[in-house]
Formats: C-alpha cells, structure tokens, sequence
C-alpha cells in the first residue's frame, strides 16, 4: 500500500505553502489527542448503534432495557466523541493567531473524559435508560428499571461534560477578544460596516461564534442539570416540566448543533491546503456568521412544535430561523468551499477526500433538517425514523468523516504521504454507500411513520431494519478501512519522526519563536504579547457608576417586604434569591473592575473562570428546596443564607473580571441568568 | 399496488408482512419525493464539482461564475424559504379556542399505556384530543387503519395539549407512543375505533 502512496511533495496542494502557517509539536499533539479519543468513542458507539439495528432487525435479541442503556450511551458518547474532536480541531487551527491555553485544554479534555466515565458507569452499571436528552422528568420514573445514584451519576457526568465545554467555551472567547479587540471587532462587525480594513481570519470568527453559543448551552444545561440533580437528592424540587424541557432541548440541540459548527470552523484552514486557495474573511462571511450566532441560540424550539402549549409565535420564529439557518450554510460555508474546490486542481489525499464528501452529508442531512422543520410536515414526521435519518446524515457524513478528515490531515503531514489511491477509494466508496444506505432506509421508514427509539419494530417494519443493518456493515468496512489507513499513516508518521527532523512543505515545525510567512486570512502567529493588556468588564466611571447604581436596586432583594412576599411559592423564593446573588455579582463586578482593586488581583484568568463556575454551580445547589429548607427554621439563619447567597455572587463577579471585557460580561451575565432560569423551572 | 377500501395504496410495506401502506396522497409520499429529488441534485452537483476540481480554471472566472451563481442561489433560497414558511401558516396543526362542537375525547398517557375516553366515534366525527400524561412525557401518534401516520401531539404530565382532527376512515385506529419513556416505550399502544355511519 505504501510503495502506490501519494508522495510527500503531493500531501498539500502546492500553491498551499505560501498561505500555510505551521502548527508548533504542542498544538499539534493536543489536536491529535483530541481528535483521536473522539475517533475511538466514535468507533465504540459506531458499534454501540450497530448492535441496536442489529436488535430491530431480529438478527441478534436484547432486551428492551439493554436496548435503551445502550441507546442512551450512545447518544451521550456520539455527541460527545464529535465535540471532543471538534475542540482539538478549533485548536489547531486556531494556532496561528490566535493560541489557546494547553492547562486550559487538558483541564477540560480531563472534565470531559471524567463525564464520560460517569455516563458509562450510570448507563452500564446503573442501568440509566432516559436517552440522552433525558427528558424531564423521565429519570424520575424509571419503572424498576434504574436507582437515583444511576441519575445522579448521569446528571453530574453530563455536569462535568459541560463544564469541560465550559473552559473551552471560555478560553476562546476570552483569547479572540483580546486578541482582536473586543467583541465586535472579533466577529467582524466593525469590518462589516466598513470602520476597519481588516477582519479577523475566519476560523476566528466561526470559534467565537461557536464559543458563545457553546456558553450559552453550557449555562442553560447547567442550570437544568443541577435542578434535576436536586430532585435526585431528595426529591423535593418540583420541576416545571414545560420550562425544563425547554431548557433540556436548548442545551441538547445547542450542542449536537454545535458539533458542526465546530467542524466548519476547521475546514476553512484545512480545505484551502488541498484547494490551494486561501480562504478570506468577507462582509458575506461575516454577516452569515452573525446571522448563525443568532440561529443557533434560536431554532431548538422546533423540538417542541408537537407540545402544544409552547406559544404558536414561539414555533413560527422557531420554523422560521431553523429555515434561516440553512441560508448561511448553504450559501456561505458549502457553497464558499466548493468555489474554493472548483477547478482548483485539488490535491485528492485521504484527508481531502473526507472533507469534500462531508459537504454533500451536510447539505443532504440539512435537508432532511430543514424538512422535518416545517411545522405541518413535523406533524406528519415528528419523532418518526425520518428525524433518526436526517441527523444521521450529517452526523455521519459530514461531522464524523470530517474529525477523521482532521485526524488524517494531521496523520499525512507526519507520515509524508497520504494512503494509497486504492485505499482511498474503497474506503470512501464503503463509507458513501454504508452510510447513504443506512440513513436511507430510515428516511423510508421515516415516511411510512416507524416511530424512533423502539427497542422492539412494529409488526412487519423489521426488514427495514435488516436492510439498515446490511448498510450498517458496509459502512463499518469503510470505517475499518479507515482506521487501518489512518494506522498505517501513523506507523510511517511514527517512523519518520525516529529517522530525524520532518520535513514539510513550510516552516519547520518544532520552531517555538514567531515565524515570518506570508499569511492571507490572518496575521502570523505571535507570542502573546497582547495578553498582558487584559481588559476589565467596567472601563470608564460611567459603567462604574452604572454598576453602583445596580448595587443599589439590587439591595432591594434584602428589604424584609421583598423577602416576606417571595416566600408565597417556591419559584418566587428563588427569583428573591436570584435577586440576592444579583446583588452580589454586580458587587463584585464592580468593586474587581477598580483599577486598584484589579491589579491587586492580578491576572489570573484560570482562578477567575473556576470561581465563576464554582460559584454559580454551588449557589444553584443551595437553591435546591431540600438544602435551603434548613436555613428557613430561624430568622436569623435565614439571614446568614441570604449573606451567604449573596456572598456565591460577590465571588462569581469578582472571577469574572479576571475574564476581560467581553468574557468577563458575557460570564457575569450567564451565572446571574442561572439561578433566574432555576426560579423559573420550579414550581 | 393494491386497493384498500377502494383507495389505491403504494406497496410500500414491501413483502415483509404486516406492514403500513401509503396513499398517493399522502403528505409523507410528496415529502419523501421532494427530498429525493433534492437529495438527487444535490448530490450530481458535488459529483460534477468532484470531477471539475481536478482541473485549472482560472481564479477569475471561478470568481465571475461563482459570485453570480451565489446571488442566484441566495434569491432562490429565500424565495422558496418565504414560500414555505408561508404556506405552511395556513395549515399549523394547534387546536385553539373551545371544543367548538367537537367530541372531546380525553387522552391520558401513563408508563406504558393510553387510556381513551370514549375510545369509539363514528365516521365523519370531528374530534378534539385533549392530550395529558399522568407521570413523564409521551407521545401521542394517532395511525389510521392503514398503518399511516395521520399525526402526533406531545402528553405533558400537567398540562393539557388539544389536537383538533376530522376522523374521515371507518376502522381501528392505533395510537403509539412516539416520545421516548421507557423500558416499555415501544409496547405502548392502544386503539381507537371509528365506526361507520
């Protein structure tokens, strides 16, 4: 296979040098860790899926509940698996102008696989079957099937995942903001309306876009998640159900949303290597990516088009943006790329075949999206295997070819070569027809109205399944093929890092200091020396006074009246209580935000985030009525827990000026949101 | 094809048995066409592109044919977006206001059953499911005599969610649970009969 392989001088298409910035061993190595546990657990819950249509279609028998441990373990692991790909892949390519922290990284990759561990233990150990989107409140009922500690270890995996998300949600965010100077000039806006000559490159703007919204889903879930995680401990916090599962589906479709938004922020850098093209930011791109920023947070509530008491105008907008979505994908991101591919003399390796292919599983599998959107089609279609195929498809064949894509691309830039054409070709050929014909047959049985997540078919639809499941074998041929490609590229990587330096088209890699290239769609990589001018979230006395006065308002929450009238119900307790941590996060903004204060602080970006997370997290579980019921008994405790509440806030705003400006806001903003959307879950 | 109460149906549920059979017009049938035609384009477009990107067209005309393509495709898009979304206003399936005098059946969903009252009405009847759930979340997916899927509606342990539909096919109707809640989601069934005149 060796002796027909691409040669080295092929890998990249040659015009690519003069626009390629070399990634450092560390960037590389982290992208590679990354990537490669996301491939694994793809590959484990590849297996996982495999064996559940295997069930359907008869050919092997588990029992329901094992049907159900597995289809939650492999939800769990799939979504996972994508975003820890995705991650490694945003860092590498952000590298060149924009480094993130490697504690930063490893602490997350360390929270995330800690969730994973967790998931796998509530799933196989304890039995946890409520799917992946545990809708509320599913885990409470497990008709014999699951313990409390099974959800409670499931919720505090799913805790840890987010919290991994979390810090590099926060990492991003923080680095392209200060990098860039500021929010808007970050995303492109102040290029847009033609005040700046220059935009960041585009793989900035799309992984702070992601990163914000990735925030947005972290917090969300959070909240919800530790609300759960009360009603595990005792039972007695009463969720909304309507509210939680609008908080559960915003989380659960922010983030499987965001796995390939994380994806497409990778091929802008890798696609123009093969093309030869570089790949510029435009006030088409930015616009786009400002309208996604806006789609993301926004379309989830199409989940929620069959639960009737969901406003109408609620759906409309969210009919109306899951079609808006569509728009910058179609139009920006497949379209650009395929111009950028078009008579380009692309260079076809193992990595640039994957990355073409997953175009068209994007643009196919959002199709089936966009269908099953349209409210009166939903109807007809909402939860049948027609929503099983379309997410497939771009999951599939598009955000799982593509972190093999980057896997690859890493693999081929070591190893000097790419695989054999041969090779390629089935492997490609095997995965297009398995995966195609997988997904196909659910978009059939999609259209006959085979419900999803059925451990047991409905009489007569089980050769649906036995025909899924033949593609479902062809297609892990092609992964199997895949993997001995990617294997093989590591043992030649391997082999050439022993005989000595590896040589590649540009720089020499193992260069720590800056290196002098000519970079199109962004500047060269610099050393960070503009991360000592770390902002503040409050700048100018204005803002300072702005703040006082809020401090101000928010005392109002101590008022004996305040406190007395919110005690007529559980929700209006924790409003008073958010209210409270208000109070103190806005103190703490505040007085963090003091010049002298602040550098008496220091700059300790990684403290400021785990006080944040730490602060708000531990303020949510004293919400919960099982732990604050006790400070109720006497006044005066019940006024040392107010301090005490307002204290969580004083430190969580305090954290978040160590965050910068735009970080800083956006974290004040989310962790004074939590406790707010806690209050109103309850009931 | 075949002929189910005179009505000409696909043979879609093929020759594995007792399966479901759809109407030409049937929504699902005209949904599944339009995605295979798009899927079709879709996918010819990237091969064709596969195939051109191995030779050299000038950075130039790719710019000149590509930005003019895009404005194109971006009007057409929006168009068609425009069209659906719109369309698709006139036919929203959430019952509102009172029953209006439709028979009210109530629906209550439980760990793994349904329960129907009344669970018979005659052909013509117009209907208003008044859908609730008594522990976690179902879904309520009403199939015709045929197997075909008429439509669905969440049941939400608290509230109640009203679906307003025509029974206009004499037979035994089936509900299935369609939102996941369980070790026994997928044997949560029961039936709904509509009697003829």
């Amino acid at each position: 296979m060796a002796a027909v392989a691409v040669p080295a001088a092929g890998v990249l298409h040659p015009r690519a040098a003069s626009f390629t910035v070399e990634a450092r061993a560390v960037e590389r190595r982290i992208g590679f860790l990354f990537a490669a546990t996301g491939i694994v657990l793809i590959a484990v819950m590849g297996v996982l899926g495999l064996v559940m249509r295997l069930d359907q279609a008869t050919v092997i028998s588990i029992s329901p509940a094992w049907f159900y441990r597995i289809l939650t373990l492999h939800g769990a692991g799939m979504i996972v698996a994508c975003v820890l790909a995705g991650m490694g892949g945003v860092w590498y390519v952000l590298h060149a102008s924009v480094p993130l922290r490697v504690g930063w990284m490893l602490a997350s990759y360390a929270l995330i696989l800690a969730g994973v561990v967790a998931v796998l233990v509530a799933t196989l150990i304890g039995g946890f079957g409520a799917a992946y989107t545990f809708l509320p409140p599913l885990p409470f009922y497990p008709a014999g099937q699951w313990s409390m500690w099974a959800v409670a270890v499931f919720l505090v995996g799913y805790l840890l995942v987010g919290a991994g998300f979390m810090v590099f949600c926060i990492d991003v965010l923080e680095r392209t903001t200060t990098r860039y100077g500021g929010l808007l000039r970050t995303l492109g806006w102040q290029y847009l309306r033609g005040r700046e000559e220059t935009a960041p490159p585009p793989q900035a703007i799309a992984a702070t876009v992601v990163a914000i919204d990735g925030l947005l889903a972290s917090v969300v879930g959070s909240t919800l998640l530790i609300g759960l995680l009360g009603h595990t401990y005792a039972g007695s916090a009463q969720v909304d159900v309507q509210v939680a599962i609008n908080l559960d589906y915003f989380f659960m479709h922010s983030v499987a949303n965001l796995t390939i938004y994380l994806a497409a922020a990778v091929i802008y850098v890798l696609v123009p290597r093969y093309a030869g093209r570089p790949y510029q930011t435009t006030k088409v791109f930015v616009a786009g990516w400002t309208g996604s920023l806006v789609f993301i947070a926004t379309a989830y509530s199409h989940h929620l088009y069959m639960d009737f008491v969901q406003p109408a105008w609620a759906d409309v907008v969210s009919e109306t943006v899951s079609y808006a979505a569509l728009i910058p994908v179609a139009v920006i991101t497949i379209y650009s790329m395929t111009m950028l591919v078009w008579g380009s003399r692309y260079q076809w390796t193992l990595a640039s075949t994957l990355l073409y292919i997953g175009f068209a599983g994007w643009a196919i599998g959002g199709t089936g999206a966009v269908i099953d959107s349209i409210i009166p089609f939903n109807f007809r279609l909402h939860n049948t295997a027609w929503v099983v195929a379309h997410f497939h498809t771009y999951l599939i064949l598009c955000v799982v070819v593509w972190a093999a894509a980057f896997l690859a691309h890493l693999l081929e830039r070591d190893a000097g070569r790419s695989s054999s054409r041969a090779g390629r070709a089935w492997t490609v050929a095997l995965i297009l027809v398995g995966g195609y014909g997988l997904t196909g047959t659910w978009f059939v049985e999609g259209i006959l109205g085979v419900p999803r997540r059925y451990a047991i078919q409905p009489p007569g639809t089980s050769g649906y399944s036995l025909v899924g499941s033949c593609f479902g074998l062809v297609l892990a041929a092609g992964f199997l093929s895949l993997f001995v490609q990617l294997a093989l590229l590591a043992r030649d990587a391997r082999r050439r890092r022993q005989s000595g330096p590896v040589q590649r088209q540009g720089p020499d890699e193992s260069r720590h200091e800056p290196v002098a290239l000519r970079v199109t769609n962004g500047p060269a990589r610099v050393d960070l020396p503009w991360l000592g001018r770390r902002s503040v979230p409050l700048r100018t006395p204005g803002q300072l006074g702005f703040a006082a006065a809020a401090c101000v308002v928010g005392l109002a929450a101590f008022f004996p009246e305040v406190v007395h009238a919110s005690e007529t119900g559980v929700r209006y307790t924790h409003l008073d209580n958010a209210g409270v941590f208000f109070f103190g996060a806005m103190l703490g903004l505040l007085v963090g935000s003091l010049p002298a204060v602040s550098g008496w602080l220091g700059d300790r970006p990684t403290l400021g985030m785990a006080t944040v997370i730490a602060a708000s997290t531990l303020m949510m579980l004293f919400m919960v009525p099982s732990i604050y019921q006790h400070f109720e008994r006497h006044p005066l405790v019940y006024e040392y827990y107010l301090v005490h509440n307002a204290a969580f806030g004083l430190l969580a705003g305090l954290g978040a000026t160590r965050l910068g400006l735009v970080a800083g806001r956006l974290m004040f903003v989310l962790s004074v949101g939590m406790p707010v959307m806690f209050a109103a879950a309850m009931k | 094809m075949r002929r189910v109460g005179g009505v000409r149906t696909m043979p879609l549920r093929a020759s594995w048995g007792r399966g479901v059979s759809l109407r030409y017009g049937d929504p699902q049938i005209a949904l599944g066409i339009v995605f295979a035609v798009l899927a079709g384009l879709l996918a010819g477009a990237f091969v064709v592109i596969g195939v051109q990107a191995g030779s050299e067209v000038s950075e130039e005309r790719v710019h000149r044919v590509g930005y003019w393509l895009r404005r194109r495709w971006l009007v057409l898009l929006v168009v068609v977006g425009v069209l659906v979304v719109g369309i698709s206003l006139f036919d929203l399936p959430f019952a509102s206001g009172g029953p209006d005098g439709r028979m009210v059946v109530k629906v209550v969903g439980g760990q793994f059953f349904w329960s129907l009252s009344p669970d018979r009405v005659p052909v013509g009847t117009r209907v208003r499911f008044d859908v609730t759930s008594i522990d976690v979340i179902h879904g309520f997916g009403l199939y015709d005599p045929r197997g075909h899927l008429v439509g669905s509606v969440q049941a939400l342990p608290g509230y109640t969610n009203a679906l307003d539909l025509t029974v206009s096919e004499a037979g035994v109707y089936r509900i299935r649970c369609l939102e996941l809640c369980g070790v026994g989601h997928s044997s949560m069934q029961n039936t709904f009969t509509v009697t003829g005149r």
